[in-house]
């Protein structure tokens, strides 16, 4: 690969007063951001500050209204991802981008396929090119493998490969982690840290705090489409940083509260799912208790999720408030008390083209019917009331819920559920992709509806949240709850090995030597 | 919105209007109009403009049926020949002397059980709609052939055929049967529509099918009663078709597949499902109608009316797309 190294330091890339409008919202005003080569920069801030506007203007998605882009000091017009791309500016975004039915190889080199006489494609010579980069991001896995066959983390990392063959000189990361485990996160890290060190800059989109600290030297904070600063990590400290972002103090963070708990409201014996992604699982549950469920991608938690939530077939004994639930059919599970909140917003959440409206009622469709007629003036007042009581930011119940903030959309996904006051909730992934301050929204929604008296369950890739909101862990490894751990001793490192390992650690440390088995 | 429009009278109504699915059509209908109105005298009278609404009863029975369809975020490619099948029921059981009230039903009942044959294949054995209805499309037809070996039957001479042709010709004073019949229709396919929890979990699942179920819908009832609602539309325009041609006839008009979905997609009904309805539809219909009845007016051959449905769906599908462009151009403008 031929790549260009500039010294490190060099300014690669500098915008200046960079606007930006879209229908209803000022997504960017007067933004300026310098990215050197050999150095990655934390672009950070809640959802809706702008930060992912900024970096599609700076691969060529998006044209900005004013403002000037320099490339290595050269006045550029970017028309497009393809000017970009010529530049050496490439975007990873959390949406891949692969062709599922096509090798590891044809998708690395998709569209630049190298050619032999008469158009024919030189598969030795694509095949060994592929072989080099995967190499060179020590990834171990055939050309000619089927990217649908492979893990979503292998194809992220597909994703990098092809962005590293392009000649890249800049990689902008769109929250390339969020759908990542933390073992993946890790592997990705150790791979942005790799590059930075080859010279390459790194413009990483996230806002989460482990990811800024571990790579990056400099990271700027957006707020409501302002620059709002460029400050030094790690001198700058994650409390001042996240103050930066989110404007105002925090407070508590995950308004954890003190609840007592009740009564045994949900026993499950010998769960498991038909598509076997976790072996028989027992848990109990208590009133007002919250418990965390954790592990990497794949490890059946998710799973385990969908098949009590009945979004998937399964099998097994599972009793609330001590009657017992059919499974399989998310009907049943409704009408046994069980709240289910699917970790896929967009795919199996939102009605995306109907107003908020009616996204919250399609959960209350029974409640608001009567005789097979939808009364509009019930629902007319709920959904003002629902709309008040979760904090959705709209000027209009009328509005497309596609329209609003991750943040805002995922209140309305909880809150229609919350408001049937089910006894028990099973939340899966849900923050994810939420800003800040509407996480801490949620955080305090939960404490709610725990001391209303409903039995939690959270499932979460994110272990900082687990940690903060849970009264109890279960972690889960290969399609087995291996580890238990009580919520408010428990600490990071113990959890993240029983996830890796499959396993408490043998000699716990110190500090964590007060765990309790459960 | 509602509230808005009633409260700031005309000028909100037309900003409503005009921001709605069916603006292109209803403009488009609007300009059409006037055009032939100032070329075509004979454009702008009553008995014309009741031919124009007797002639496409029997595709806005159907589009009404497919406009539902559509909204749940499937095709059903079978309804013509559902059609077809159905005036083959009804005609076969007025010709062997059934009173005219029960053939109708035998009509609409075959249409039912035709659509709940749909129904089942895609919402409970889970094959795609598109090849359910696409196999079924031609299993109807060939039903429809074989049950009276590929000939038509005439119901002119049959005891009920003055009752069935008052329906379909028949006038109460000015106004054509056929027009109260099909106002009603719609009324009550708009009424299911925004005031019935159907209704709504139609919608819902157009929009988005895992959401509603994983929320408590009855994805596959919801979807049932879809194809069944298709089905009965089928029977109910097959009657008024034999009634219009006197004559049950065993070939599928295969115009009416694409004047049908025309209309639906015409009239701001998206084709991925969750958003439109039978207002749209309705007027996308009448437009097509009233192109149709130009063209006839100005003696243009039929032979073109095909070319220009074609393109009028292409542009309007294309147009309506500009519109949503514009809107947010106009909406960046103000903020």
């Amino acid at each position: 690969m031929k790549q260009e190294k500039v010294q490190a330091g060099t300014v690669l890339v500098d915008v200046k007063g960079i606007s930006k409008s879209f229908p209803g919202v000022k997504a960017l005003s007067n933004v300026d951001l310098t990215i050197r080569a050999g150095e990655v920069h934390a672009l950070t801030g809640e959802n809706g500050s702008g930060k992912s506007t900024l970096s599609k203007v700076i691969a060529g998605m998006h044209r900005p209204d004013t403002g000037t882009i320099r490339i290595d000091g050269e006045l550029c017009e970017l028309e497009n991802p393809a000017d970009a791309i010529e530049r050496g500016i490439v975007m990873i975004s959390q949406e891949l981008t692969l062709a599922p039915t096509l090798t590891v190889a044809e998708n690395i080199f998709m569209g630049r396929l190298p050619k032999s006489s008469w158009g024919k494609i030189n598969w030795s010579k694509l095949n060994a090119d592929a072989v080099q980069v995967l190499d060179r991001l020590n990834v171990h896995v055939s050309p000619t493998a089927l990217v649908s066959d492979l893990s979503i983390e292998l194809q992220q990392e597909i994703e990098i490969a092809r962005a590293l063959s392009t000649d890249a000189r800049l990689l902008i990361l769109d929250e390339a982690t969020s759908s990542l485990s933390e073992a993946a996160t890790k592997r990705l890290l150790e791979l942005v840290v790799q590059e930075r060190d080859q010279g390459m800059a790194v413009l990483m989109i996230t806002h989460r705090m482990p990811e800024i600290y571990a790579v990056s030297s400099v990271a700027t904070v957006l707020r409501d489409g302002s620059l709002i600063s460029t400050v030094p990590i790690p001198q700058t400290t994650e409390e001042q940083l996240v103050k930066l972002m989110v404007g105002r103090e925090l407070g508590d963070y995950y308004s954890k509260q003190e609840i007592a708990q009740g009564e045994l409201v949900l026993d499950v014996k010998g769960l498991t799912a038909e598509n076997g992604a976790f072996d028989p699982a027992d848990l109990v549950l208590r009133r007002g208790e919250i418990l965390g469920l954790a592990g990497l991608a794949g490890s059946g938690k998710s799973e385990f999720a969908q098949a009590l939530g009945g979004a998937i077939a399964a099998h097994g004994q599972v009793r609330v408030a001590d009657k017992a639930m059919a499974l399989g059919d998310p009907r049943a599970t409704i009408k046994a008390g069980v709240g289910y909140v699917p970790d896929d917003r967009k795919g199996s959440a939102i009605l995306p083209v109907r107003d908020i409206s009616e996204n919250f009622a399609m959960a209350w469709m029974d409640r608001l019917t009567s005789k097979g007629l939808i009364s509009l003036r019930r629902q007319k007042s709920e959904v003002a009331s629902a709309i008040q009581d979760y904090g959705v930011v709209t000027s209009s119940a009328d509005a497309l819920i596609s329209t609003l903030s991750g943040g805002n959309q995922q209140k309305i996904v909880l809150g229609r559920i919350f408001r049937r006051k089910p006894d028990v909730l099973i939340l899966n992934e849900p923050t994810r992709g939420v800003d800040v301050g509407a996480k801490t929204e949620i955080y305090k929604m939960l404490q709610q509806a725990a001391n209303e008296g409903a039995g939690i369950i959270v499932i979460s890739s994110e272990l900082p949240e687990i940690l903060g909101i849970s009264d109890r862990i279960a972690v889960f490894f290969e399609g087995r709850i291996v580890a238990e751990f009580d919520g408010p001793t428990a600490d990071e490192e113990a959890i993240a090995h029983a996830a890796v390992a499959g396993a408490k650690r043998a000699n716990p440390p110190a500090k964590t030597a007060n765990e309790t088995e459960v | 919105m509602s509230t808005q429009s009633t409260s700031g009278g005309f000028g909100a109504l037309v900003r409503r209007i005009f921001r709605s699915r069916y603006a292109g059509a209803l403009i488009s209908l609007v300009l059409v109009s006037v055009f032939l109105s100032l070329y075509q005298p004979v454009f702008l009278t009553w008995p014309n403009i009741m031919n124009i609404v007797k002639s496409n009863s029997v595709g806005f029975i159907l589009a009404i049926g497919a406009t539902f369809v559509v909204i749940s975020g499937t095709v059903d490619l079978s309804f013509g020949s559902a059609t077809t099948a159905s005036a083959m029921a009804f005609g076969l059981l007025l010709v062997a002397g059934t009173p005219l009230p029960l053939a109708v039903l035998g009509a609409i009942f075959a249409g039912f059980v035709l659509g709940a044959i749909n129904g089942y294949l895609v919402a409970y054995a889970k094959i795609s709609f598109f090849v359910v209805t696409l196999g079924t499309l031609s299993i109807f037809q060939s039903v429809a052939l074989v049950v009276n070996s590929g000939t038509s039957v005439s119901v002119f001479s049959v005891p009920g055929f003055s009752a069935l042709n008052q329906f379909v010709n028949g006038n109460i004073g000015p106004v054509p049967v056929l027009l109260v019949f099909n106002i009603v229709l719609f009324l009550i396919a708009g009424g299911v529509l925004r005031f019935t929890a159907f209704g709504r979990s139609l919608y819902a699942i157009g929009s988005n099918i895992e959401a509603a179920r994983l929320n408590g819908i009855n994805v596959k009832r919801v979807l049932l009663i879809v194809f069944i609602i298709s089905g009965l539309s089928a029977g109910l325009a097959s009657v008024v078709q034999v009634g219009r041609l006197t004559v049950a006839s065993p070939n599928v008009d295969m115009n009416l597949l694409l004047t049908v979905l025309a209309a639906v997609l015409i009239g701001g009904t998206a084709m991925t499902g969750g958003e439109g309805g039978v207002l749209g539809t309705m007027i996308g219909m009448l437009f097509l109608g009233v192109v149709q009845n130009g063209l006839t007016l100005s003696s243009v051959s039929s032979f073109w009316q095909g070319t220009l449905s074609g393109s009028i769906l292409i542009l309007s599908v294309w147009l309506g797309g500009i519109r949503g462009v514009l809107r947010a151009q106009k909406q960046k403008k103000t903020e």
